[in-house]
């Protein structure tokens, strides 16, 4: 008998889902965070969607999220012209990156020991994150001091600018790492920035172009450049191929010399798209609300899915390839299986034979009336009362 | 019944690589859902595809729904998952633990090394000690869930190699393997 996906909703953002990333998997299991425009990015258990916890702390519409690869580390930006380090075990905010202009995207390095972000100032920039503050701001005070110094020979206005300095210093004393180094060299808005080649290199996508930078010497290797804008970008290390999805298209490089190795079409403008890590399937959602699943090696399009209630912004394959989360317009995530009707996580396959008496009943979660699916939303948020049984909506 | 479905297969689909092999399970629910789909565009091209229209599709059952926040606190619970991070420092004196639930622990602490040399054994050369002296050295598979039977491979005995075995447990005194 064939089973029909049942995708599960995650809710608790109250503004579109535009980022969504996973972390590799630790012996906790595997974590996803979220990036929503409600400036509020929450941490959730990778295989069920149970929410751990929200990093507060940012002023503004969260644009990327990312966490490092045994989920200890989070990293945010923001439009506030923030990116923040949160330690993702406690949910402290570790860290707060001033930039000069939107911060659409952040990823760390394997190692966790540097943060890579870019964002509206067309500018990349490399953090390194274990060399902690002061010295730095202290040199540059000091030599603006010396200045002021030669000018004011008076002891005691050299004293009490002393003192403005150290009280300055120590005002400064919040978690800033050292000046970070910078790229320079797009032409327009950075939307996704990511390191490849064991952090080798840097590929960065703005709007028409990807560019392959060299990490060493802060150069660009090779650049493609596209006819419509790139929505969005994704690597994959084991293979070094990028999936770069721009209009309908979702083509496939090579992430070391850029080179195209297939490209699909999609039915309708795609916003995002993830590879398998078996390379077996791809997942791909955009603006006609629905995920498409195809075959990677033959390119046919395998399933489609409906259950958003807007435009899908980002799609990701889970590090064990068992499900795929999506993340749209209408602030929620789902979690979709990737081989339907297996027992993983909260879905559970039931033989005709067994009898289901501890299970829930099957929600079947497909819209009839918009209003069913707030009291869906609202019922979900309402966590202390769950019953065993929750009633099936007919 | 496989081969009464794999006739529907051709009349629909233009002939082509599946009328020469057998269609795996998942080729064939994959065929029969994309069925489903061109009957219902093929019947009526405006109808929503979730509804069950056909008895052939039952949506995936799940335990419970995910949780969402509880709307009161940030989250990151101290006795969450993970919280304890760094090694907890026993604060309770040793002396108050009932005896009963240090011995739990010291027996949980060995079933799991226990657990975890079985799991290394898994496709190394071991060698078996049987009764009355017996000698045989295998390439082990698995063990079945009460450590009774040990499945394994290329079994060498004094009458021969078998390819596949069954080693019971119960007959076997010891057993050595380098990792």
């Amino acid at each position: 008998m064939a089973m029909r996906q049942t995708p599960l909703t995650c809710s608790g953002h109250t503004r579109p889902v535009v980022d969504l990333a996973f972390s590799g998997i630790t012996p906790y299991g595997y974590f996803l965070i979220s990036a929503c425009k409600d400036g509020k990015p929450m941490l959730r258990q990778g295989d069920t969607g149970d929410w751990i916890g929200t990093f507060l702390g940012h002023k503004g519409a969260v644009w990327g999220a990312t966490l490092n690869k045994d989920a200890t580390k989070a990293a945010t930006a923001a439009a506030d012209f923030t990116a923040k380090v949160w330690d993702a075990v406690s949910g402290d905010e570790l860290m707060t990156l001033a930039h000069k202009h939107i911060v659409k995207t952040v990823d760390f390095t394997q190692d966790s020991n540097y943060l890579l972000t870019g964002g509206q100032d067309k500018l990349l920039r490399i953090y390194d994150l274990n060399k902690p503050e002061a010295e730095t701001r202290l040199e540059t005070l000091d030599d603006g001091c010396c200045n002021v110094c030669m000018v004011f020979i008076c002891v005691l206005i050299a004293v009490s600018v002393c003192a403005l300095h150290s009280a300055l210093a120590i005002h400064s004393n919040i978690m800033q790492p050292k000046k970070p180094k910078e790229i320079s060299g797009h032409t327009s808005g950075i939307k996704k920035a990511l390191w490849c080649s064991e952090d080798q290199q840097i590929l960065s996508a703005d709007d028409k172009t990807v560019r392959l930078w060299d990490h060493a010497t802060m150069t660009e290797v090779k650049s493609l450049n596209f006819n419509m804008s790139v929505s969005s970008m994704e690597y994959i290390p084991e293979g070094e191929m990028l999936v770069i999805t721009y209009g309908r298209s979702i083509a496939f490089h090579s992430a070391v010399s850029l080179d195209p190795i297939k490209s699909f079409e999609a039915p309708a403008t795609i916003n995002s798209a993830s590879l398998h890590p078996e390379k077996e399937f791809l997942v791909a959602g955009g603006e006609d609300f629905k995920l498409y699943k195809y075959d990677y090696n033959s390119g046919e399009e395998l399933e489609s899915y409906k259950g958003h209630f807007g435009p899908i912004h980002c799609v990701r394959f889970s590090p064990d390839g068992e499900l795929y989360a999506s993340g749209s317009e209408d602030g929620t995530l789902r979690l979709w299986q990737t081989v339907v009707g297996k027992t993983y996580g909260l879905w559970k396959c039931v033989l005709p034979e067994e009898d289901s008496g501890e299970l829930a009943k099957p929600k079947i979660s497909f819209p009839e009336t918009a209003e069913e699916e707030l009291e869906e939303i609202a019922s979900e948020n309402s966590d202390s009362i769950y019953s065993s049984t929750p009633e099936v909506k007919a | 019944m496989v081969q009464a479905q794999l006739s529907i297969v051709p009349k629909l689909r233009s002939p082509g690589p599946l009328l020469c092999r057998i269609l795996s399970c998942k080729e064939l629910t994959v065929e029969l859902q994309r069925q489903e789909e061109a009957h219902k565009k093929k019947d009526n091209p405006n109808h929503p595809s979730r509804i069950m229209q056909t008895p052939l599709t039952i949506p995936v059952p799940v335990r419970r729904l995910p949780r969402g926040p509880d709307g009161l606190s940030r989250g990151f619970a101290p006795d969450g998952r993970r919280a304890p991070l760094k090694p907890e420092v026993p604060e309770i004196p040793e002396s108050q633990e009932s005896l009963e639930s240090q011995e739990q622990r010291a027996r949980a602490a060995l079933r799991e090394r226990y657990l975890r040399s079985l799991l290394a054994m898994v496709g190394r050369q071991v060698s078996f000690t049987l009764h009355e002296g017996v000698h045989v050295t295998a390439h082990f598979g698995a063990t079945d869930l009460d450590v009774a039977n040990f499945y394994v491979s290329q079994l060498q005995t004094p009458i021969g190699v078998q390819a596949e075995a069954l080693l019971r447990c119960s007959d076997i005194i010891s057993y050595t393997f380098k990792p």
